[in-house]
Parts: C-alpha cells; structure tokens; sequence
C-alpha cells in the first residue's frame, strides 16, 4: 500500500467524499487497494431499493387539519408533528451515516437540494417525507420520471403557490421556477413563455395535511397555450415531458451535476460525456460519467464540504449512529446552525456552496461540535495505533489525500492523544476542503 | 447585440445566483470581522466626523411598489387589483396623488422633515423578472452581471482597510465583492473564541501553507480570523445604543415584534456612534416576494422597515453623525400592477427607492410610471438605477462615478 501513489489517494479521497459521505473505519484502505477504477464501480453500484412505503413504517401518517389555537387537542396535534418530524429527520441521517454504499442517499440529497422545497412552509411531516421519497425512488432512473412526478407534488406544488393558481388570475411562481431552476435553467426561456405556461399549470388542488393533488377542471385553463415554439392543449404533465425533451434539458442537469460534485466555479465544458451520456435523461449514465470525465480528478477542482457533508464524514468515521446518540437532537440543532438542515433548504434555489461555508462563525461552530463529538465517538482506528503510525492512520480513517507540512506539526503536537487528534483531524482544512 | 447581453447574463447569474444565496465565485475572498476587531479599531482610529456614510438596505424578493407608494387615486390601479388595492383612509397620503402605505408611519414623519426622497419608476433596461438575474444586476451595476459589486468595486478604489465596507450577516453580500479586495463581513451575534489549548492547536492548524490549493486556504484562514482578535479592547457592543430620544416610547401601531433588520441596523447604530472607520454598511431584509396573501405580510415588512429605520435615524441625531449618514433602501423588481387570483402578485418590473438622511433633498423624483400606458401589463421604467447610484458615489463616497460604473453620463441630484 506504501506504493499508493498521492494522486490516487486524492481520487479515491474524492470518490469517497463526493460520491459517497466520507470512509468509515478501514473503507479507505480498501479502496486503495481495489484502484480507482473498481472502487468507482462499486461507488456507483445502486443499492438495492428501499421498501415501497417508507412512510407507514416509519409510522408518519396525515395528521388532519391543525385543531383550533387552545382546544384540548392541539397539544397532542403539535407533539405529534414535532415528533414525526424528528423521526424523519433522523432517519434521513442514519441511512447516510450506517450505509456501506450510500449513493442513493447521496443523489436523493442532490435532488433535495435541486427541487429545494421547505418543510418551513409546508409544514406537513408525511408531505415532506413524501417528496424527498418521491427523489429517492428516482435519484439514479430517469430524470423525466422525476419531474412528472415533481410537478404533481404536493409539496412543491404548495411551496410554489400552485395551489393558489387558477385560469381567472393565473399564479407564475411555479411555471417560473420549473423552467428557471428545475429543468431549463435561468433565460433559457422568455417572459411570455412563463406566463403561457403558468397557464397550463392551473386548476391543481392540494389537501395540505395529505399532499393529495387533483384538479379542479373549473378553474383550469383549457384553451390553446405558445410557448417555446409550440402551441397546443398542455397540462403539467405534457408540459413537463416538452420541457424535459428540449435540448436545454440535456445541458442544464449535468450543468448542476458538475456544479455539485465538480467545481461551483467553473462551467461545464461543452459536449461533454456527462452531456452525452443524459441524452435519454438517464441520471445513472449521467453520474457514471461524471465520474469518469477528466474534470472529476483534476487537481483545480477542489471542494468545500457543506456542513451536512462534513457532519455525516464525521460520524461516519467516529461510527456514531445519529438515532441511537446520547443527544439526537443536538446533531439536527448543529446542522441548523451551521446553516443546512435536512427539509429546510434557504430557499427555492437550494443551499449555496464553496466559499460560503467558510466563515469564522462555522469554523467556531465546528471546533466545538468536532471536541464534543470525539469524547463520545469511537477513536479506535487511531489509539490502537502506535504513536509513529498515526499521522497516516488518521489519514486513511478520515479519507483525507495528504497533510500539509503545517497540518502535520499541528497534529504531531497532539499524537499521544488520539482525542485531540482526531478533534484536529476533523478541523483541519485539508479535511473540510475536499483537495 | 440585445440577444448577446441575455446570454451574457445567462451564463454569469447561475454563478450570480448562487453568491446571491450565499455562495460564490466571489473572486476576492470576504473578510469576516469580529466586534472586538471593529471597537478596536473605532478606539484607535475613529472616522473623522464630517466623513459621510452610506447605509444600503436591500429588500429582498421583489417589493410590490404600487402597494409601498400606493397612487390611491387612480382607478385603474383599483380595478386591476380590487382586493389588494389600498383606500384613502389606509394611507398616508404625500401628495401627487401618492400615499405611503399605512404602514410606514415613520418614513412619512421622515417625509415631513424633508429628510426623504422618493424616487419613482427605477429600474432598469429590458426588466430581467427573475430574483437572482435581477438582484445581480442591482448589485452588480451591470447589465451583464458582472461578477463584482459596485461597491465592492468602490471598495477597490480606496486605500486598503477591512473596515471600510461592512455587511451585517455571515455571508458576503454580491455588492461587496471585488475582484481583489472586498467588503468584510460580521456575524451578527458577535464570536465567541475558543481557549488554552484547544487554542493553541487551531493556531498552528491555521498557519499559512504553501501547498494549499486557493479553497484550502481559505479555510486555514477563515480559521485564523477567529484568533485574531484583540482581547483587550472594550467591549462596545456591551454598552447601551445610542437613545431614539425623539421617538414616543411605543412606536408607532405597527411596532410588533423585534424584526431581524431592526437588530442589524441597532448593532449598525452603535458602530457608527463608537466611531467605526466604516463609509459603507449593508444590511437586508427578506420575504418580500408576496405570491400570495400579499397585503398582511408586506404592511408587516414594511412596518419593519419604516419603523426601524426611522428608530436608526433618530439614534443618529443622539449623536454627532446625523449629518453624516444617507440611506438606501431597494429592491430587485417590482410586481405586476394585476392581482394573481391568491391574492399576491407575480414578478414585475420597475418600482420605488428610498433615499433618506439630513442631507437628502426630500419629495419626489422620476416620473411615476402611468397605469395607462403599461408594456406588456407592467409598469415602464423612467429612471434607471445607476442615476442614484451615481449621485451617491459622487456626493457621498466621493468618488467619480466613473471609476465605479464605467460609462454612466447621468445623475439624480438629490443630495445637497
């Protein structure tokens, strides 16, 4: 292993931390030893799917209208919402720190951020629930799948006001954000073409506590539609498959899959394999050569770990199961802290990246959880280490590439101390910025 | 040539949109200060009185302008939004046919003293009706979305000082971006710096290193601003802000809660009265994108803002600096003069802009856009936005507008 050259460390530290959520203990000394081609294979390798109702056995269900303001139940009523919003939240974080191959998970989490729709306003456990889950069963099939089922959310269609947009005055909010954010991308369309398709997106109903959509045929537009060069009778269905069939499709998801696990820089390169490859709206062959395009080991693509990144790496290294914590609730304030908590993206544009996450109030939120969470994890893959041994052993349990002459003498300071070593470790740059 | 600057800005606000909510290809990494770096500094190296100082408030999400200064008046206004329209007696009417909305008490005492402007119809050419397109366009000064901001650029013509440029908040705002220096950054909420060795640690893990790649430096140094503070200066934000003394006690109807610009623009008071190096400050307020329900929930935001500016002016006057300080409020669009069917409106296009402080001129400028003549059902735009920001780069930051906005003949003289 000694023969492992640094660039291939570099590869596999970002295969595991871009495609998966960070090594746990020993998974990085495997991939050094399969090569970066096999352990990609298996990096990419779709886990087998979750069980068809996620939501029952997890015991979400619609809870019903709210009870009045200070009526007996309305105590019950909102424990009941704190607590299945909690289940769920730290369901969502158990899969991604417990899976041995979390790519389903990690794509689900692309997608959430990509669809970025907010319990804040939704404020519906099983709704919520229902749309990432709706992701979940698509993360990795086919992207004209997703969307159709996305335009008939009930979550999104209320977090966009859809509910509220009817042929006497329609509403452009979801019509907009549909070509702008979520299939398009911004100015790849005109401003008429909002207001025509905002039309075809009219009539669609929710039941706010269940997420059921249908339509209310009286208040939907049902003449004739123009709009990117075609005219015709359109629903949000065949709206969605014209959208999803223009060419601008095809550029803007891998657009936003190179944003995500390339460079948040830089532009995707044109006629890429990752554009190619989505030519059929393919997600999989879309990732496999995301992975595979030059881009995604050239050394300028450096990345910073968003907080959910960075906390999932953590506890995935220090084997602690977000669930079965001593505080549960204090990994899901951390993540609210620090800016990104599961279900409540900042807005309908998702969570930013790079650069933004530096800040000296992260880096003191950081510090602190990294010191209260190394007293209560479990540090054996370096105190079983001999003092010599550890420098490279924090590196191969953590997935970092290489330390820098300046983190070394920070760390070799620490080396009796596999505690405060792995608090530093897990502070270090070379660890919150993926090289 | 239009269709080249659409996609020109095309390509650049997907970046754009991205700094806009929160990240960035800012070129030039943003500084975050701690309170103690700026008492410090205000202790040893005050700004001279007399030196002016601007306070730009961004309102995020579009404001609808009709409903901000409402032309109560006019019928069509009325009949093409019948349950948002506002009737006389919720008004606040100054004059032209115009009110402010029954919510901005403050700003119309302002208004009284002559000490605000209202400038009419801004915008800019070829409205751009998304959030992000727009906002970078306002923040940027150009219509191609340039990756910096017009401040930032500001920022850049000036002797180099971390302090010169603040924004409230933990993330750099796109107008402070420059391409080589930008504005700072502080965290509202203050720091709190870790001890003993823990500390000791992160100062050796923070070093400077040579093999860092330009984000892993960043990260090292994001670090080292936390230790970097001076621990013996006094603690100014522990003493009390500067008095309101000429408000009643309860403000206004509308006071309600504490709103998180009211908290920025308190923390922005106190600086300013320790004597702060700082020309610039930017401070925002969110929610205004009024889809639906409108009518509740923008007389809220619009409470807050009238209501704690107006607190911040008079905090002004408790000190030496009232003559020293404009403010700028803006937002991204306008909306639609028709109601959408929920109650709120969708996107529009031009709408008004505030200026206000003791050497504002105050009343009206630009024309106000007719509701007769709409462009496809949205208001023209008659003054465009760098007319303002002309002015104040010239009357305020003294600076030539030039070396700022490039090419721009032309300015608004509302500023004495």
């Amino acid at each position: 292993m000694a023969t492992v050259s640094i660039e291939e460390r570099r590869n596999l530290a970002r295969l595991s931390h871009r495609i998966g959520f960070g090594p746990k203990p020993g998974e990085f000394e495997e991939l050094l030893s399969l090569g970066f081609y096999r352990s990609a294979e298996r990096a990419l390798a779709q886990a087998e799917s979750a069980s068809p109702d996620l939501a029952a056995s997890l015991g979400l269900k619609d809870l019903g209208n709210q009870p009045r303001p200070n009526s007996p139940e309305i105590v019950d009523y909102v424990e009941q919402k704190r607590f299945q919003l909690r289940t769920m939240t730290l369901w969502w974080l158990d899969e991604m720190v417990t899976q041995e191959n979390p790519i389903t998970e990690r794509m689900t989490w692309f997608w959430h951020g990509h669809w970025a729709t907010s319990y804040a306003k939704v404020d519906e456990p099983i709704v919520m629930f229902n749309h990432v889950d709706s992701l979940r069963k698509s993360a990795l099939g086919n992207f004209r799948d997703m969307a159709k089922a996305m335009v008939l959310d009930g979550a999104l269609i209320y977090w966009l006001d859809g509910q509220k947009n009817t042929s006497a005055a329609p509403n452009e909010n979801l019509s907009r954000e549909l070509m702008e954010l979520f299939i398009l991308g911004v100015n790849r369309y005109t401003e008429d073409d909002v207001k025509q398709t905002a039309k075809a997106l009219t009539g669609y109903k929710v039941v706010k506590s269940s997420g059921l959509v249908s339509r209310n045929l009286r208040q939907s537009f049902t003449g004739d539609i123009s709009y990117l060069g075609t005219s015709g009778k359109f629903d949000a269905i065949s709206l969605t498959d014209f959208l999803v069939n223009r060419r601008d499709c095809q550029r803007f998801i891998p657009e936003r899959l190179w944003y995500r696990f390339i460079n948040s820089s830089s532009d995707l390169p044109n006629n890429s394999a990752i554009e190619n490859a989505f030519a059929d709206r393919n997600i999989l062959s879309s990732v496999q050569a995301l992975v595979a395009h030059p881009g995604f080991i050239d050394p300028v693509n450096t990345q910073v770990k968003s907080p959910l990144d960075w906390l999932i790496s953590v506890l995935r290294a220090l084997e602690i199961t977000p669930s079965q914590f001593e505080r549960p609730d204090y990994l899901i304030n951390l993540l609210n802290g620090l800016g990104q908590r599961p279900y409540f993206p900042p807005n309908v544009g998702g969570w930013p990246a790079d650069e933004a996450w530096l800040s000296a109030a992260s880096t003191q939120t950081r510090l602190a959880a990294a010191d209260y969470l190394a007293k209560r994890g479990q540090l054996a893959p370096i105190s079983n280490l001999s003092a010599a041994a550890r420098l490279e052993g924090l590196a191969n349990w953590l997935g970092v590439a290489s330390w820098s002459e300046r983190t070394r003498q920070a760390l070799n300071g620490a080396i009796r101390d596999p505690q405060r070593l792995a608090v530093l470790g897990i502070c270090s740059p070379e660890y919150l910025v993926n090289a | 040539m239009h269709e080249v600057v659409r996609r020109k800005v095309d390509t650049l606000t997907r970046r754009k949109f991205i700094q806009m909510t929160g990240a960035g290809a800012i070129a030039a990494a943003a500084h975050t200060l701690s309170i103690e770096e700026i008492a410090n500094a205000a202790i040893s190296r005050p700004l001279p009185l007399g030196t002016p100082i601007l306070v730009v408030v961004t309102l995020y999400g579009g404001n609808d302008g009709l409903n901000t200064v409402v032309p109560y008046q006019d019928s069509v206004y009325q009949s093409l939004r019948p349950q948002l329209a506002y009737k006389e007696s919720q008004v606040l009417p100054i004059g032209e046919g115009l009110a402010l909305n029954g919510a901005m008490s403050g700003f119309k005492s302002l208004w009284d003293m002559n000490q605000l402007a209202i400038v009419r119809g801004v915008g800019y050419p070829n409205s751009d009706r998304s959030h992000f397109s727009s906002m970078a366009i306002w923040q940027s000064a150009s219509l191609t979305a340039s990756n910096t901001g017009w401040l930032g650029r500001w920022v850049e013509t000036q002797k180099e000082d971390p302090l010169l440029a603040i924004g409230l908040g933990s993330v750099l705002p796109p107008l402070l971006a420059g391409n080589r220096r930008s504005g700072s950054v502080l965290p509202l909420g203050g720091l709190k710096v870790p001890t003993g060795s823990l500390a000791s640690d992160c100062a050796k893990l923070s070093m400077n290193s040579p093999s860092d790649d330009r984000l892993t430096a960043m990260a090292a140094r994001t670090m080292r601003n936390l230790f970097e503070v001076s621990a013996e200066v006094t603690p100014i934000l522990k003493d009390p802000a500067p008095p309101a003394n000429d408000l009643p006690t309860v403000v206004g109807g509308n006071a309600g809660g504490d709103s998180n610009l009211s908290a920025q623009l308190e923390i922005v008071a106190k600086l300013i009265a320790a004597g702060s190096p700082t020309r610039v400050w930017s401070v925002s307020l969110g929610g205004f994108d009024t889809h639906a329900d409108e009518n509740t929930a923008q007389s809220a935001l619009l409470g807050a803002v009238s209501g704690s500016i107006s607190k911040f002016m008079s905090q002004m006057r408790s000190t030496n600096r009232s003559k020293d300080v404009t403010v700028l409020v803006y937002s991204e669009f306008g909306r639609r003069v028709r109601a959408n069917a929920s109650q709120g409106t969708d996107h529009g296009t031009s709408g008004p802009v505030f200026l206000l402080g003791e050497r504002v001129k105050g009343g009206f400028y630009g024309e106000q856009p007719s509701l007769q003549k709409l462009k496809d059902d949205d208001l023209a735009v008659t003054t465009d936005f760098r007319d303002i920001y002309a002015v104040l780069l010239e009357k305020v930051l003294i600076t030539s507008k030039e070396r700022v906005l490039g090419k721009w003949g032309s300015r608004l003289e509302l500023i004495n």
